[in-house]
């Protein structure tokens, strides 16, 4: 009952009466809360995605295989007529674009003849005239579309009209479902599936037994773990983004329960005095804590939630161009993630607590009979933080040349938290000296300014903490600005380097990191014999799996390169040797991601499975790429053609001869296309396009440090009210002086601008520190990216100049508390 | 005769224009081995085992596979492997006598790469690892089934040769021309091999009966169903007997069978020569059809009086894709008399259009 009538005393009645501090301490952590919650769920939304994508009627399966340009169809026969009990099931599953919305589908081939379960699902069996139609198709409940409906789909470089003879069960999602039949010839795969999905109680070896050497046999959910594998490390760095605003939140629980404590300091000794236990009162704070962490838990679990709805867009968005072919899985809220919400709200209160809790549990009984009031300020021993601060220092200079752990870049991740500790033990130092250079300064501002700056150096303690919290976001959000900046400028430059095409041509059907729709071989064909053109370099990719993990094959004509294209090798100065080494059968060329993730270097063998084969490949350099994170491994195309025969393009670069005009050149190749759905992308617009789709990717990464900057920002104006009101009687003599209103306020606007001007100086080198950690540490150790460092100043200017304005946007309500003080009430209550 | 079942798709009447059919005329001329392979001039083809074993132990199986082909269209195709010219459905059905149980699975497949089909060059008849393998010109048949609860692994030697139905190579089915299907029996094939129920692997022997039949059109619109028995006697003898049921519940003129003696030539036996008499029936509670599970059957001219029992009620074969009707396909055993001597035997009973029309 004593416990609880000083949790009452201390807890509850103070935060009842300091509602709106009270408030905003919540909402920063809620805010914390919320980003960590929001990334979670949309991290998860966007991993469990390819599963709604391309399991779409995957139904039950105990196998799946797979193969680098297709399974040969002859493995589904052997595979239907092994002595076990067997169900096989192939598939062909591609993406649409619907003519109309340019809706992305997934239209997958199922076998309708063999699938009675699937017809069943339908209500209508398809029947001899729709299995031998080209315009059938089945329509999943989630298109929107209807019995007798008419779609048109753009597949490859064609549109296509399609009459919907079913609605298919709610398995079939969003997806359109053709027979093999149309799917093979509508989709170019003449001799292939995609996949065979596989029910049977036979073992691996059985199977494997039938199957061609290229193929790969899984368990059924293999590639989809491979895909949350190789989405793990941007999961990742994503999370830990997402922290930082926690952390942010956490110096503001520290800041206001420091405030409270020294506050309060009498009344502890008071309570101490009547024989309260210094647990009683490490309690009480703790629990204060506790409640603040728990009301921000809470009410970060509801922002998250809402949060996610943008932030899956974004994730989403980042993981399609960079990784992988999603549609974003609903986002769910499980016990799990309630559970840790709580967990992290009340944590991050509780060790933010500590330190005011154990320094209020120390107030000696004796302090409520003395007089006067110690300033706690007085206790920073700011050399000794000083000290600390180097050491940390130096640790983070160690961390960050240690190697990744089990791939994640743990000391990476250190050596960015040592970093900001350093700053932040510096801080109380790097204010007192300020403050004794920069007095005369100040003077000549005049005298608001003086006190202004005499009394953020005076309580250095709250200040530091202040100047720590905002420092720490400006910090983080000028190194990713740095990072995205100089990673943007990498990719415009190699851009630069490697887009030397007059046009490139792609299928209108829509690619990704994963998908690569085709472009006919006849179209390639009349496009090469066109008079304007001088050569063109046609690509096809395929995806395939390398050790475990995605990766991309490309073939692309290494003659047509070495003439007229450039790739920059990595140590090579002069890349045509390589080209021309490339022509020959065996031989292929990797691009830095895949070198990275893989450990291969130029001289390397690479075992690749090529349709039913595998090909033992040389490895003769490294190039540089920025096109996609799975990693390119690229041959001569003629290589590519031997193993897989389809003579399709993934995109085609046109070279026009010297002195044709683009437009001309353009309309030739336009009038060679007529009919098909193919794009003509001049190169200025292919350019513009990469660096929207990057744009668009960073966009996840500007947003968490927005809500950082909130945070701080949040901090900020708590932190001056709580000032203001620490303050009144201070600033009642002011204006008991003879200081006018105006002039108070002037001066509670100068802290609030020597508070944000002190942070976005700390917090400017901190950031320059904290981006080579994440240039060179982070980025290369989980992505293996070559970036080079960059400026973006005006980025910089921007977001500085924006934290500024909002930290003295800020001051305004704690301003007009402070004008609104009755001097002569204020001086009476002493 | 045999059941046209359904072949889960809807196929009446929606053919390509164009593919003109061949009709099951008289006067057909049957060559060995190559008509028991398959024929894809004529829409639709079925090779029919059926089968009764007993263990040494004495427990007893009934089993019944069977593979259906049937044509969608002759146009020349797209070229792509996954065509569909036919579709082919195999039944398999297997019947645990002692244990009382009834098993039975279904698959529809396209040519496809492999799936299914009938090969003469690899005497193959398969549906996925649903096969028939023929050797030696047919003296050696090999079936093989496999299901998720059981499989079977039989070989079969014919102990009498191939037995050309009906007259004049056709067996009719209506009045007009056409209206016929080339129909030929091994009504006697020793069996030899394994079964497997659940997990148990068992030797078996006892006597199969295969069926190939191949028509363009069977029945006419005023047939509901048939009645279809196959009988094996102890004495070496066999009968077949079918029945086809009109709308108006009476029997077909064009009911038929054949008598196949246990030596000499087998003879033709026409509707007004037998007399089938259901005595008791069975309903299903799957499908609610009710099948007489009781039969007498009297054959005037060779003074043949049987009655016809199941060991096993519960033989019918539903619950496959919507267009698909049930049937009852099922062991039977015999007894009666023949010229005063009593005989016994063993058989296979098929009973359509108790569940719904079969439409073909």
């Amino acid at each position: 009952m004593a416990s609880f009538r000083l949790l009452y005393r201390f807890v509850i009645r103070p935060m009842a009466r300091e509602r709106l501090r009270t408030v905003l301490t919540v909402f920063a952590v809620a805010l914390g809360v919320g980003v960590v919650i929001a990334i979670e769920l949309a991290g998860q939304a966007a991993a469990g995605s390819f599963h709604a994508s391309m399991e779409t009627l995957a139904g039950r399966a105990d196998y799946e295989v797979t193969a680098a340009g297709g399974v040969p169809v002859e493995a589904v026969g052997r595979l239907a007529t092994l002595a076990w009990p067997i169900r096989v099931r192939p598939r062909i599953e591609d993406y649409g674009m619907i003519a109309g919305d340019l809706r992305v589908v997934p239209v997958i081939g199922v076998d309708l003849v063999a699938d009675g379960r699937l017809a069943a699902a339908g209500g209508e069996a398809p029947d001899a005239e729709s299995l031998m139609a080209a315009d059938a198709i089945w329509a999943g409940p989630d298109t929107g579309y209807h019995k007798g409906d008419t779609v048109r789909l753009i597949l490859n470089d064609t549109e296509r009209r399609f009459r919907v003879r079913g609605v298919l069960g709610s398995a079939a999602g969003g997806a359109f479902v053709l027979d093999l039949g149309s799917a093979s010839r509508l989709l170019g795969r003449k001799s292939t599936v995609d996949r065979i999905l596989i029910e049977s109680p036979a073992s691996e070896s059985v199977l494997r037994a039938v199957l061609p050497p290229g193929c790969e046999l899984a368990r059924f959910g293999a590639r989809t773990e491979e895909n949350r594998r190789m989405l793990a490390a941007f999961r990742w760095n994503l999370r830990v983004l997402s922290y930082i605003a926690l952390v942010v939140g956490a110096f503001l629980i520290y800041n206001t329960l420091s405030v409270s404590v020294v506050r309060r300091r009498p009344e502890i000794g008071i309570v101490r005095a009547m024989g309260a236990t210094r647990r009683a009162v490490l309690g009480a704070v703790l629990s204060e804590a506790a409640m603040l962490g728990l009301a921000g838990g809470a009410a970060g679990l509801l922002l998250g939630r809402v949060m996610a709805e943008g932030a899956v867009r974004l994730v989403a968005a980042t993981v399609d161009s960079l990784y992988v072919s999603s549609r974003p899985a609903p986002i769910e809220v499980t016990a799990a993630i309630v559970a840790w919400a709580m967990a992290i709200g009340i944590g991050a209160a509780l060790v933010s607590a500590l330190t005011p809790a154990w320094e209020a549990a120390q107030v000696p009984p004796t302090e409520a009979m003395a007089r006067g009031r110690r300033e706690y300020q007085a206790r920073v021993r700011r050399w000794r933080n000083l000290g600390l601060g180097a050491a940390c220092g130096l640790a983070a200079w160690l961390a960050a040349r240690q190697a990744p752990v089990g791939g994640r870049p743990l000391f990476g991740y250190l050596a960015a938290l040592l970093l900001i500790a350093t700053g932040v033990l510096a801080i109380p130092a790097l204010i007192s000296s300020l403050a004794s250079v920069s007095a005369g300064c100040l003077r000549r501002i005049g005298a608001e300014a003086l006190l202004a700056g005499r009394s953020l150096a005076g309580s250095l303690r709250r200040t530091s903490v202040l100047v720590g919290a905002l420092s720490t976001a400006v910090a983080m959000t000028v190194a990713v600005a740095i990072m995205v900046g100089s990673f943007r400028q990498t990719v415009l430059d190699w851009m630069d380097d490697r887009l030397k095409a007059d046009l490139y041509l792609r299928p209108a059907a829509p690619a990704s990191a994963d998908r690569h729709p085709t472009i006919r071989a006849e179209l390639a064909d009349r496009v090469a014999k066109l008079e304007g053109v001088a050569a063109i370099d046609r690509f096809r990719a395929y995806e395939i799996n390398y050790q475990g993990m995605p990766a991309t094959l490309a073939g692309g004509d290494s003659r047509v390169a070495s003439r007229f294209g450039r790739r920059s090798f990595l140590g090579v100065s002069n890349p045509v040797p390589i080209f021309r080494a490339l022509e020959h059968p065996g031989t292929a060329v990797v691009s830095e991601p895949f070198a990275n993730k893989h450990n291969v270097h130029p001289g390397d063998r690479l075992r690749l499975p090529m349709g039913a084969r595998i090909v033992s490949l040389k490895v003769l350099g490294v190039f540089y790429d920025y096109a996609n994170e799975r990693g390119y491994i690229i041959v001569d195309r003629r290589t590519l053609l031997r193993y897989l025969p389809d003579p399709a393009s993934s995109n085609i670069a046109v070279y026009l001869k010297p002195g044709v005009d683009l437009e001309a050149g353009r309309r030739q190749v336009e009038g060679a296309l007529a009919g098909a759905r193919v794009q003509v992308l001049s190169n200025r617009r292919l350019r513009q396009e990469a660096i929207r789709i990057f744009d668009r990717t960073f966009a996840i990464t500007y947003a968490l440090e927005a809500v950082a900057i909130l945070v701080a920002v949040t901090g900020v104006a708590s932190a001056l009210v709580a000032l203001v009101i620490d303050r009144r009687r201070e600033l009642g003599l002011l204006r008991f002086l003879g200081g006018s209103r105006p002039q108070v306020a002037r001066m509670i606007y100068y802290e609030a601008g020597l508070l944000g001007l002190l942070a976005n100086g700390v917090g400017l080198l901190l950031g320059m520190a904290l981006s080579m950690v994440l240039i060179f540490v982070i980025n290369r150790q989980s992505f293996g990216w070559t970036i080079r460092f960059h400026w973006p100043v005006a980025v910089l200017l921007g977001v500085l100049t924006l934290i500024y304005m909002a930290t003295v946007l800020a001051a305004v309500y704690p301003a007009r508390i402070a004008t609104r003080l009755r001097p002569i009430e204020v001086v009476h209550e002493e | 005769m045999k059941s046209s079942l359904a072949i889960g798709l809807a196929c009446a009447g929606v053919l390509a224009a164009g593919t003109v059919w061949r009709q099951a005329l008289p006067g057909y001329h049957y060559h060995f081995p190559g008509d028991y392979f398959s024929h894809s001039g004529f829409r639709t083809e079925w090779w029919y085992y059926t089968g009764n074993l007993q263990t040494s132990g004495g427990k007893r199986f009934g089993y019944e596979l069977t593979f259906f082909r049937h044509a969608l269209s002759r146009d020349r195709g797209s070229g792509s492997v996954w065509d569909v010219p036919d579709v082919w459905l195999a039944h398999l059905a297997f019947s645990d006598i002692n244990g009382q149980r009834f098993y039975h699975t279904e698959r529809l497949n396209r040519p496809g790469p492999g799936l299914a089909g009938a090969d003469i060059t690899r005497g193959l008849i398969w549906n996925g690892n649903w096969f028939s393998r023929w050797s030696d010109g047919g003296r050696r048949q090999q079936l093989q089934a496999i299901a998720n609860d059981f499989r079977f692994d039989l070989n079969l030697v014919p102990v009498k040769p191939v037995v050309i139905h009906g007259e004049h190579g056709i067996s009719r089915k209506g009045p007009l021309p056409g209206e016929a299907s080339h129909y030929i029996s091994f009504t006697r094939l020793r069996t030899q091999g394994t079964v497997e129920l659940h997990g148990e692997r068992q030797m078996v022997e006892g006597f199969s009966w295969m069926d190939h039949e191949f028509f363009t059109h069977q029945l006419t619109a005023d047939q509901v169903g048939w009645d279809w028995f196959s009988i094996q006697f102890d004495d070496g003898a066999e009968l077949m007997l079918f029945r086809l049921r009109r709308t108006d519940g009476a029997a077909d003129p064009f009911s038929a069978g054949t008598w196949v003696p246990a030596t000499g030539a087998a003879r033709p036996i026409t509707s007004s020569e037998f007399r089938l008499t259901s005595e008791a029936t069975w309903r299903s509670p799957a499908t609610t059809g009710v099948y007489p599970v009781r039969w007498s059957i009297l054959v005037h001219p060779l003074n043949l009086k049987l009655q016809v029992t199941t060991p096993l009620a519960a033989q019918e074969l539903s619950g496959g894709p919507p267009a698909s009707p049930a049937y009852w396909e099922g062991a039977i055993d015999i007894e009666g008399t023949r010229q005063g001597h009593p005989v016994r035997g063993r058989g296979y009973l098929e009973m359509t259009g108790y569940a719904g029309k079969i439409g073909m």
